[in-house]
């Protein structure tokens, strides 16, 4: 009897579906209908000088051809004091797809005052520089979709940038731009911060032509190098535009400041 | 009927076609949403000088069909703060459960200060987030309205992306095109809030309402609206929208008498 | 204590050849030491009042509360070992959120109280636990109003198929539950030291008839936890109370604290109507 409820279906008669029970899943790739990622728009920049780091972001937030708002900050303070982050001396900017940047701000916020809580000391910007490429590395297979830019003053007093791929590669330069104008601002920023393409007056021409050398920039000649940056963006980026978040890092602290922008 | 029990019940190939036994696959890929099935249109909002107006309609589309004609979109918390629902309809119940479970453990700590619209907001945005990374997105556009910490109004928005922002006005879905650039030119900015009156916003969403009936297809004229002040929430979920006047369709090609 | 030295009360789940589970009856003396609690099945809601002894003068008054709330309209007050109490509480918490999970909506009180009976009595039958040292009094306001499903977003048909039966349902629910796992429904219940007193005090108030209204009832809770309250063998206390109304009374359904305005107003009749009694004595020996 058991045979009759547990064999196989009749060899004769009609076609009964258990008969054709697929026993593998369809083949073929399976489409998946939800994209876990947005661009959120907006551009980041920041140049490092001898005793100070700038970081800047424009604070507008898009899906889109949509503006979500016109004041999203792009920059975070890491790891000062509660919720405000009182005496933080290391400052993270994200721009990329927001909800990942929060993320990520978060933890390493997180991780940075976890590392005070336990060694009784600050973290050095170079220790959680390298801190968040791991993070970043960490999910190198469903990335956080972001470009980080990490500044702070390093051990000497001196400014420190480090820049960032979503998947942790990360560099300490002297001036990044980053996010949807990074094109248009970054070759600006060669050419005024580390002088690519000017010379010395009057050198010769051919192997005799001097690069003009590069000098520390003094800070408030670098702001104005900053917001020429913002401003010439905003004309050419529809993603770029409504404000303008600034952040010095010196040894006294960081200096936080607004400017509107355009926006159209 | 035959002497063979596999065979009753079960629906003859010849007659209906063979069973695509796929669907009862345990093992493989996880399908997770992929798509809203049920889904609300937009949800618009506005802040004022001490609190916020919130509105949403009460339908209930199913793809073109309006499906559920008295769908209520706004969802009081703790009576400070009001959460509306864009999108998929079955995750915004399972959301305002989710949220009903924390509003009865949050009152089983005998006092301290209820959570706010920003509480609620982190909360909300980290459980939309947490559920895009795990390939299973709640599929919905919330906008959180109420006061912050300081009393100060509050109002922002989380997505299925886990995305965040605030601004002094909101609008989900459609309303983020036909909605918001009404709001803005009245509230263009933070510092214009204070000098916003309450009437003048409920007036200005009420009328931001009306022109998304107008132009939004998945949209309909019942709505709920919900002021949010100190002083708590006053909702009203069986709202009609008043003066309208579709004189202008008259002149738009195919809508009127003129066909061609 | 007939138990002592026959063996039979060393081991929980055992009986004895009289058919008792001693260590069942010394959860019960447990409770015999605590606080008074007391509770109040009135026509418009429940009042749950306890006589909370105070251990330290360092600790804070008003503070550290020992009613709890269950889902949004039940409370729960216990006699006996505190942190059984809170296991207790904790697990009808559960108990609530497990049935709202499954059914959208609040779980009925007598649900409740048949649950954490059960959970209770288990307590009685492994050697590996002991009994509660509790006795628990449960009380809750089932809304007699259409509760909406949770997440329901529409108001469904108003006729017809699906629509809604009319008819009077809900009210106020009151329950006991014992060490044994023991519960029984109640027109009053009480618990703890002074529970003898506080009994003949509730018969006292014909609650079966039902005219009691809630507010008479946290007047007469607050004067029976003074009533059962002895001041000479006890320490001081504090009177804790809380309430459960209809849904359009003072508390919309939900347990909450009884304000405090109130509880002091019924505190101070509590007091006066004690001096009454007291006068009564003294004229009654003076006429002696």
């Amino acid at each position: 009897m058991a045979s009759v409820f547990s064999g196989a279906p009749p060899q004769s008669g009609p076609g009964y579906s258990f008969k054709q029970t697929p026993t593998e899943a369809p083949s073929g790739t399976r489409q998946h209908g939800f994209y876990p990622y947005t661009d959120n728009g907006g551009s980041t920049l920041g140049i490092s000088g001898a005793d100070f780091t700038i970081l800047a972001g424009d604070t507008r937030h898009t899906s889109g051809y949509n503006i979500n708002t016109r004041y999203a900050p792009k920059l975070f303070k890491i790891g000062g004091e509660g919720p405000d982050n009182k005496g933080a001396s290391i400052v993270l900017s994200v721009v990329g797809f927001a909800a990942d940047g929060e993320a990520l701000k978060e933890r390493l916020d997180t991780i940075v005052k976890m590392y005070k809580y336990q060694h009784g000391k600050p973290m050095s910007v170079a220790a959680c520089a390298q801190r968040l490429s791991h993070i970043l590395y960490g999910k190198r297979f469903f990335p956080y979709y972001v470009h980080a830019i990490l500044g702070g003053l390093d051990e000497e007093g001196r400014g420190a940038l480090y820049s960032y791929d979503p998947v942790g590669s990360y560099e300490r330069e002297q001036c990044r731009a980053a996010g949807a104008a990074a094109s248009l601002i970054m070759p600006f920023l060669d050419n005024q911060v580390n002088f690519k393409n000017q010379y010395v007056p009057d050198s010769g021409s051919g192997h005799e032509l001097q690069e003009k050398p590069r000098t520390p920039l003094d800070q408030n000649h670098v702001l104005e190098l900053v917001r020429d940056a913002f401003t010439s963006a905003v004309e050419r980026h529809i993603e770029v535009g409504d404000g303008l978040q600034v952040m010095i890092i010196k040894k006294e602290g960081i200096m936080e400041a607004f400017h509107p922008l355009k926006q159209d | 009927m035959n002497h063979l029990p596999q065979a009753w019940g079960r629906p003859r190939d010849d007659v209906y076609g063979a069973y695509d036994q796929s669907h009862f696959q345990m093992g493989g890929p996880n399908q997770h949403t992929q798509s809203p099935i049920v889904t609300g249109t937009s949800v618009v909002a506005a802040k004022f000088k001490d609190g916020i107006v919130i509105a949403a309609d009460n339908l209930a589309s199913y793809g073109s069909l309006a499906r559920f004609t008295d769908v209520k979109r706004l969802r009081k918390f703790n009576d400070q703060v009001v959460v509306g629902f864009g999108g998929d309809v079955s995750d915004m119940q399972y959301l305002d459960r989710l949220l009903n479970s924390l509003d009865i453990r949050e009152n089983y700590g005998s006092d301290g200060t209820p959570l706010n619209a920003k509480n609620l907001h982190t909360y909300l945005s980290k459980v939309m987030y947490k559920r895009r990374s795990d390939f299973n997105p709640l599929w919905n556009h919330l906008l959180i309205a109420g006061l912050d910490g300081e009393d100060k109004p509050f109002l922002a928005s989380a997505d299925l992306l886990g995305t965040t922002f605030s601004a002094p006005t909101l609008a989900t879905g459609f309303g983020a095109h036909l909605a918001q650039p009404i709001l803005r030119r009245s509230i263009p900015d933070e510092a214009a809030v204070p000098n916003v009156s309450r009437e003048e916003a409920v007036l200005l969403v009420k009328e931001a309402m009306k022109v998304l009936f107008y132009r939004d297809a998945r949209s309909m004229d019942k709505y709920s609206i919900a002021v949010v002040t100190k002083d708590g929430v006053e909702l009203k979920q069986d709202e009609k929208l008043e003066s309208q006047s579709w004189a202008f369709a008259e002149g738009i090609r195919g809508y009127g008498t003129q066909v061609n | 204590m007939t138990s002592i030295g026959t063996g039979y009360d060393l081991q929980n789940s055992v009986f004895s050849p009289d058919g008792r589970n001693f260590q069942v009856e010394y959860a019960v003396k447990a409770v015999e030491n605590g606080g008074t609690a007391v509770g109040i099945r009135c026509k418009d809601g429940v009042v749950l009042a306890l006589e909370k002894l105070i251990t330290s003068k360092l600790l804070k008054p008003e503070a550290n509360k020992r009613i709890a709330t269950v889902d949004r309209n039940i409370g729960v007050v216990s006699s006996g070992l505190l942190p059984d109490g809170r296991h207790f509480v904790s697990r009808a918490r559960d108990e609530a959120a497990d049935w709202r999970r499954l059914w959208k909506g609040p779980i009925p009180t007598a649900t409740l109280a048949n649950r954490m009976g059960s959970y209770v009595q288990a307590y009685t039958l492994y050697s590996s636990v002991r009994p509660f040292g509790i006795t628990a009094i449960v009380g809750g306001w089932d809304s007699e109003a259409d509760v909406p499903v949770d997440g329901e977003v529409g108001s469904g048909p108003k006729v017809g198929s699906g629509g809604k039966k009319e008819g009077a349902h809900g009210g106020p629910y009151l329950y006991m539950i014992e060490p044994s796992g023991l519960y029984w429904g109640y027109y009053g219940a009480a618990t703890g030291k002074g529970r003898q007193i506080a009994k003949s005090e509730l018969e006292k108030l014909n609650l079966s008839e039902g005219n009691l209204s809630l507010e008479e009832g946290v007047k007469e809770a607050a004067r029976i936890i003074y009533v059962a309250h002895d001041d000479n063998k006890d320490k001081e206390f504090e009177l804790e109370m809380t309430w459960i109304s209809s849904v359009d009374g003072p508390t919309k359904g939900r347990h909450e604290e009884v304000p405090k305005e109130i509880r002091e107003e019924a505190e101070k009749l509590a007091k006066k109507a004690l001096e009454g009694d007291d006068d009564e004595d003294d004229e009654e020996k003076m006429e002696e």
